[in-house]
């Protein structure tokens, strides 16, 4: 068996940079480059009652890899997101919203070290 | 063009049971693809992450498979069926991506063991993989029946198959995109 390959890192990603317009920055194929897990956002124009309890969902896995040292960065916003997160009693990690694919690998790449692994 | 709805590991390999993560984090076999086509991702919740943790066993079906967990499926199933109709809505084509051979994201292949249980002492091997939809892909199912959508197109990311080919993987996902 190969040995498992996680890098304990993680992004959150607003929709726009997980579905990047032409001239936007594709956040995952800086993830790709950089070793870094990626968990998406609701889209900005879901109605409350579609996007509320995907953001649920996102807080209550965050906070397992919380309580397990993984990293994790915030990219872009999302309204709604900071209100899941208290919920489950994590803050709002680091956050960018980079202009350029560079802007945000530095970024990623200026993140200590998780505590996991 | 329409909208991929991918198994929460395609994007994240953090989320995978011990041992089970392929690459650092996003799975480029499957995602670089949807890029090439151009389809819009949709990230689904991971079911197993978040009822049974990061630290949770290998598991077959038939472990899984409780009223439990059967709720909290059914819980994440109506989340992301009220996605997949907003798009439907929008006139946009879906196609959803599992993970072959997992006890929940399965599409055409889970895991099935009735006998597992107890101490995990089972070597690796094939024989608990059996047709079939993972319990997560079975909500999925239900809980687009209720509002009256129909299936969508599935492939699955085969890394846990015996014989996994990467250029199969893909011809798979290429045959879904394609209808």
């Amino acid at each position: 068996m190969k040995p498992d390959e996680r890098s304990f890192r993680i992004m959150l990603a607003a929709d726009r940079y997980v579905n990047p317009p032409p001239d936007g920055v594709d956040a995952v194929a800086v993830a790709e480059q950089t070793g870094w897990g990626v968990m998406q956002l609701p889209a900005d124009d879901y109605p409350p009652e579609v996007a509320g309890p995907l953001l649920a969902e996102v807080a209550e896995q965050l906070e397992e890899f919380s309580r397990h040292g993984y990293a994790f960065v915030l990219v872009g916003e999302r309204a709604g997101l900071a209100e899941a997160l208290a919920q489950v009693g994590v803050p709002l990690p680091d956050q960018i919203s980079p202009r350029t694919p560079r802007q945000l690998a530095d970024f990623l790449g200026g993140q200590p070290a998780p505590s996991a692994g | 063009m329409g909208v991929a709805f991918v198994a929460h590991c395609l994007l994240n390999q953090n989320s995978k049971v011990g041992d089970g993560a392929h690459c650092a984090g996003v799975y480029s076999p499957v995602i670089d693809v949807l890029r090439e086509k151009g389809w819009r991702i949709e990230q689904m919740p991971c079911p197993e992450l978040a009822f049974t943790g990061l630290n949770r066993f290998w598991a077959v079906k038939e472990q899984l498979d409780t009223a439990a967990y059967r709720r909290h499926c059914e819980r994440l199933a109506e989340a992301v069926a009220a996605v997949i109709s907003v798009r439907v809505t929008k006139g946009e084509d879906v196609v959803l991506v599992g993970v072959e051979g997992s006890p929940s994201m399965g599409v055409t292949v889970t895991s099935s063991d009735p006998l597992r249980g107890g101490r995990p002492e089972w070597p690796d091997g094939t024989a608990e993989h059996v047709s079939g939809e993972g319990i997560f892909v079975e909500e999925i199912r239900k809980a687009l029946a209720k509002r009256g959508i129909g299936f969508p197109r599935v492939a699955g990311e085969t890394h846990a198959l015996p014989g996994h080919d990467e250029a199969a993987q893909r011809a798979g996902l290429e045959s879904a995109l394609e209808g």
